[in-house]
């Protein structure tokens, strides 16, 4: 394609008010080598005169644009322009609302941000989209509980074909085990009859959806829109196209022979899914002699928020143990419920039934400290607790004992497995021989032919739970088609996993249509390019492969790295890992980054500092900065990228030997309460950037010249400063001494 | 020495809880134990202050715990924690319906039950309404016109119901019934609150001094808030109640000391006194109807078993006042019936006085006492 480059500078917001547009004009045309004329200003750019104007140059063959003019974070369907190369310079947040008017400095920072746009422009190409053959849009279901039930629903209901992969003989999960569940509806009153057996009804009534019961999958191999799934139904195999995964396996209850300490073994302490076989049978009960039990006691996070245990907080647990509270209240007026809590978590308006249960006077509530269980005769049983509400150590007579266990989600057994041979394999081949041979190895749920492993990953410190993008994207797994649903990648109740099921057949819908577009899936839902490697010049070191998030790059028999692109999400990773550059995408490369650092103007009487802003987070607190009118230090020059992750160490020769004094790089917190767009790239890039701080102390450059800061996107307000303060260190360090050069 | 903590068994009275929520305290089971009642409160002491662990015995219905509690006496129900409970509980209200439910554990007739339940309230009535009934029936007195008059004519209530032994007898035997359950019910009472607390021995005689000097000031009503301008009316029905008490102890004198019969001219200083106080008991009860309309919103509506003591005083004081008024107007047909049920309403309030809100003052000054004899109050 040949470029033919059409430039436009807006006045609007209070850019003209900011800058010398004319001067600006004449160094974007010296850049773009056009005629200053031919550069068009506006009043209002985006104002349909204006988008008419640019238009018109469309017609007459323009077909790459540089728009001066707001953040390319909005406004982004008035400058759409389907096959020209569109370049958004970010005059307005970056220049008029961030610097102090009609001052040198300011000229000449978008006269910078002007030019690299330009050179973005120049140096990249249109992208186009790639579309595998033979493409599926079939959607597997892996478990027919709740959470699985609708999803495939869900998904069915939106026209796309479905198979559900259900362990059990039956449909229904934990749900159909129940003999009423939690009210759903305002007033929050009523106990509701089990809705599953409806779902269950749907389902297997659906045209759109075929059900495998008593099945499991044996195999899954390939990537979105074309995975080759192989169920195995009563000794029979069989293999299917699929286009994603929705994985929702479930969990089970947490062994309560693990709970001695509160009575369990004693026939008349039970746990919450006992208690519901109970009830179901009509009076409650208690197994010891079959009296009608008139003081149960209700002991709560059994086993939950125990570091002896589980750690966590179960989530249904509590309006569990208030439901079944009505169900002895509610088959005998006579009857006492006691709760013994340590603090009542209803999440959501599940408050609501919480306060309606808590106004029946025959259910008494009280944190507590559960100490032990002891005998009280005649098969009662005495509560013992401290730290209580009602004193400092009590005794309370019951005559059945209610345990509210927690969940073990169903992948933990197999992720428990897979750490164990991870650490194993650290310790050389041998141990991961004699771990294999010694420990018995659990039923995989998806059996991913991934080299990553065979099941999605769990996160760190996350008990096993499926992998969720826990702050952002909670149904995507690092596994790009595969997304989990339900209690198998947290805890919650039942009215939750239904939403959250609903909300991961969405994203498994998103995942097809967008392999069919040949487009990213998500989270860059609207990129168009692809990693394209110059393969030529690979020497396969198997970096990308290793440091791809997603697993998107396997190796072939000779150990040549390809992508399985379906699986691919653009961040770049890649592109920032290879030590021989050969990764570009056709609007992200290594060349047009450094091109656009090389091209920033440096004097030798000012400091010049380079900010490398990941797109995600640290670009949008950068332009919020702006909008709440901060100023931001007039040294920086601000280049997004994808992910910090994408940032390649030839940058950072290329940054200084220019003679940028300092290098900054902007990207997402790492560690257990934030998390990165694409698992880890600022992870990576810190751990880059660790490799280059030796090669500049080597060079006698110093070190603390590059940085990585972590910024949270709510961060917008301190940011100014930590880049104040990043600019002051370098100030002290002095200028690049090759500015000389 | 760090105290030994024991471990305290606790048997829930799930009929304890109900009781207190048909009484008036329908929003107990709503406290979630957050303690901004404790917080608010300017009448408890520091030390385990009330009323957020009342709200948790009664939630927990711990009858044991909380009928012989002297802190239930405590608490004068300013509503300052009911107007600021986050979840509406209304902790004022939860243990006005404790003290109801204490009142008729120390009272222990039939009748503390019936006084509590209007479904009782006409058979209540019905006793004084009888007995009187009795008395002039016989007499042919239901016909107005053949109840002998005065020497100068005028209407003489004496002569239709007889000051002796009609009105004394009754009256008397009434008040020692009362007093009888009253010693009864605070001794079992002191003997409940002692269990377990620490008495501190030295002089009781001084703790009641300090109580009846406290009382007699209305104190402890100046720290309420929401209920600021409670410590007038309360003060105001207190001394009329103090005035008629005078007036009537005088009538005896004049009576049986000077042989001096009623009516008694409007300038006799006993006429004066009397009058003064039915018009201090008149005003001060409409203050503290109007206070509690007033501040139904913060405060809460108030129990049946409220509304009753206030109602039968209010009755006291506008049939006193008309009774006197149609007397001297000589409106025999409007004066003799209301003075017929001026008795019924006295007799009902002191005949039933253990059992209704009326008990409130013998309990309260009783916990009083124990708190400043035991320290936990000084």
């Amino acid at each position: 394609m040949e470029k033919k480059f059409g430039v436009y500078i807006c006045k609007g917001c209070s850019i003209g008010e900011s800058i010398n547009i004319d001067n600006l004009t004449k160094s974007a045309a010296r850049v773009a080598k056009i005629q200053p004329d031919a550069v068009r200003v506006h009043d209002v750019l985006c104002s349909p005169a204006g988008l008419e104007m640019i238009g018109n140059d469309i017609k007459e063959g323009a077909n790459t644009l540089i728009i001066g003019a707001c953040s390319p974070r909005v406004k982004f369907e008035e400058f759409d322009f389907p096959g020209a190369i569109t370049e958004r310079v970010n005059l307005r947040e970056f220049v008029a609302w961030s610097q102090d008017p009609n001052t040198d400095a300011t000229q000449s920072i978008a006269d910078d941000y002007m030019k690299m746009g330009i050179i973005k422009a120049q140096k990249g190409n249109l992208p186009e989209p790639n579309i595998l053959p033979d493409l599926s849009k079939t959607i597997v279901v892996v478990g027919g509980g709740i959470s699985g039930l609708t999803s495939a629903l869900e998904a069915a209901e939106a026209g796309y074909e479905v198979v559900l992969v259900e362990k059990q003989a039956d449909l229904g999960g934990w749900a159909a085990k129940l003999y009423k569940q939690i009210p759903r509806e305002y007033p929050y009153e009523k106990l509701e009859e089990p809705a599953v057996f409806g779902k269950i009804k749907e389902v297997e009534a659906h045209p759109n959806i075929k059900v495998y019961k008593s099945a499991s999958i044996e195999k899954t191999e390939g990537q979105p829109g074309l995975f080759d799934v192989t169920i195995r139904t009563n000794g029979t195999g069989e293999t299917i196209k699929a286009g994603a995964f929705i994985m929702a396996a479930g969990w089970q209850p947490y062994d309560a022979s693990k709970l001695g300490h509160l009575g369990y073994g004693n026939p008349n302490v039970i746990t919450n899914v006992q208690m519901e076989e109970i009830a179901k049978t009509g009076k409650i009960t208690r197994p010891s002699d079959g009296k009608e039990a008139k003081k149960v006691a209700f002991i709560q996070c059994a086993g939950s928020r125990d570091p002896e245990h589980l750690p966590y907080c179960s989530s249904f647990c509590c309006a569990t143990s208030l439901k079944q509270a009505k169900y002895v209240r509610e088959k005998n007026g006579d009857a006492v419920a006691m709760i013994f809590y340590k603090d009542i978590r209803t999440p959501g308006q599940t408050e609501i039934f919480y306060k309606n249960m808590q106004n029946d006077p025959g259910v008494l509530l009280t944190k507590a400290d559960v100490t032990g269980i002891s005998d009280a005769g005649n098969g009662n049983m005495f509560v013992e607790a401290e730290n209580t509400l009602l004193g400092e150590k009590i005794k309370v007579e019951a005559d059945l004992v209610v345990l509210a266990t927690g969940i073990v989600p169903a992948t933990r057994v197999p992720q428990e497995y897979l750490d164990g041979l991870t650490e194993a394999g650290k310790k050389g081949d041998d141990a991961r021989k004699a771990y294999i041979e010694s420990t018995p190895k659990p039923e995989f749920i998806l059996n991913l032919d991934y080299r990553q492993g065979p099941e999605i990953p769990s996160l760190e410190g996350a008990y096993g739970f499926a992998d969720s993008n826990f702050i952002c994207f909670q149904y995507e797994t690092r596994r790009t088609g595969i997304y989990s649903a339900g209690c198998v990648r947290q805890p919650m109740t039942m009215a939750d996993a239904s939403d959250d099921a609903a909300g991961a057949a969405l994203k498994a819908i998103q995942c097809v249509e967008h392999v069919a577009q040949g487009i990213a899936v998500h989270p860059r839902a609207w990129d168009m390019t692809f990693p394209d490697p110059l393969m030529i010049k690979c020497t396969s070191c198997k970096r990308c492969t290793e440091e791809c998030p997603f697993g998107a790059i396997d190796e072939d028999e000779k150990g040549t790295p390809f992508y399985r692109v379906n699986r691919c999400r653009r961040c770049g990773t890649c592109m920032g890992a290879c030590p021989e550059r050969i990764v570009s995408f056709k609007d992200f490369s290594v060349d047009i980054i450094g091109s656009m650092i090389k091209g920033i103007e440096v004097s030798e009487d000012e400091f010049r500092i380079v900010v490398l802003a990941c797109e995600n987070d640290a670009y949008p607190a950068l332009d919020s900065a702006a909008i709440k009118r901060n100023k931001i230090n007039p040294n920086v020059r601000i280049i997004p990228i994808r992910c910090l992750g994408s940032t390649n160490l030839v940058w950072v020769t290329d940054a200084f030997s220019k003679g940028i004094d300092g290098l900054m790089l902007l990207g997402c917190k790492y560690g257990e309460n934030y998390q990165c767009h694409f698992v880890k790239g600022s992870e990576l890039a810190n751990y880059r950037f660790s490799k280059v701080r030796e090669t500049l102390d080597k060079l006698q450059l110093e070190a603390d010249r590059c940085e990585l800061i972590q910024v949270a996107i709510s961060e917008y307000d301190k940011l100014p400063d930590m880049i104040n303060k990043f600019v002051e260190r370098v100030e002290e360090i002095g200028p690049n001494p090759f500015k000389e050069f | 020495m760090p105290e030994q903590i024991m471990t305290q068994v606790i048997s829930p009275d799930l009929n304890f809880v109900k009781d207190i929520i048909a009484s008036g305290g329908e929003s107990l089971k709503k406290c979630y134990q957050c303690s901004t009642c404790t917080v608010v409160c300017n009448v408890t002491p520091d030390d385990k202050p009330f009323p957020r662990k009342e709200m948790m015995y009664a939630q927990w219905g711990m009858k044991d715990k909380l009928v012989s509690n002297p802190d239930i006496w405590l608490c004068h129900q300013c509503s300052d924690c009911t107007a600021y409970c986050p979840r509406g509980a209304k902790p004022g209200e939860v243990l006005g319906a404790v003290r109801k439910i204490s009142i008729q554990h120390y009272s222990p007739t039939p009748l503390a039950k019936m006084v509590g339940d209007p479904k009782y309230l006409l058979i209540l009535f019905a006793i004084p309404v009888l007995l009187f009934l009795a008395y002039i029936a016989p007499k042919g007195y239901l016909d107005f016109s053949a109840i002998p008059r005065g020497e100068n004519g005028g209407i003489v209530y004496s002569k239709f119901m007889p000051v002796f032994p009609q009105i004394d007898v009754t009256f008397s035997a009434a008040a020692f019934f009362a007093a009888l359950c009253f010693a009864a019910g605070i001794t079992k009472y002191w003997a409940d609150m002692s269990k377990g607390a620490k008495t501190q021995g030295g002089n009781i005689i001084g703790s009641i001094k300090e109580t009846v000097m406290e009382i007699l000031a209305h104190k402890r009503f100046e720290k309420c808030n929401v209920t600021k301008e409670r410590k007038t009316s309360h003060l105001l029905v207190f001394y009329a109640f103090a005035g008629l008490a005078i007036t009537t102890t005088l009538a005896i004198v004049y009576l049986y000391g000077f042989k001096y019969e009623s009516p008694y001219p409007l300038y006799d200083p006993l006429k004066i006194l009397g009058n003064i106080s039915a018009l201090a008991l008149l005003f001060g009860i409409t203050f503290v109807v109007n206070n509690r309309l007033k501040n139904a919103d913060k405060a809460g509506k108030g129990s049946y078993f409220d509304w009753l003591f206030i109602m039968v005083i209010y009755a006291v004081a506008l049939t006193g006042i008309f009774a006197e008024l149609f007397r001297l107007a000589d409106i025999a047909v409007l004066a003799y019936p209301t003075y017929f049920a001026h008795l019924v309403f006295v007799f009902f309030l002191f005949a039933f006085a253990p059992f209704s809100k009326m008990a409130h003052m013998v309990y309260r000054a009783t916990a009083m006492v124990f708190a400043r004899h035991t320290n936990r109050e000084s």
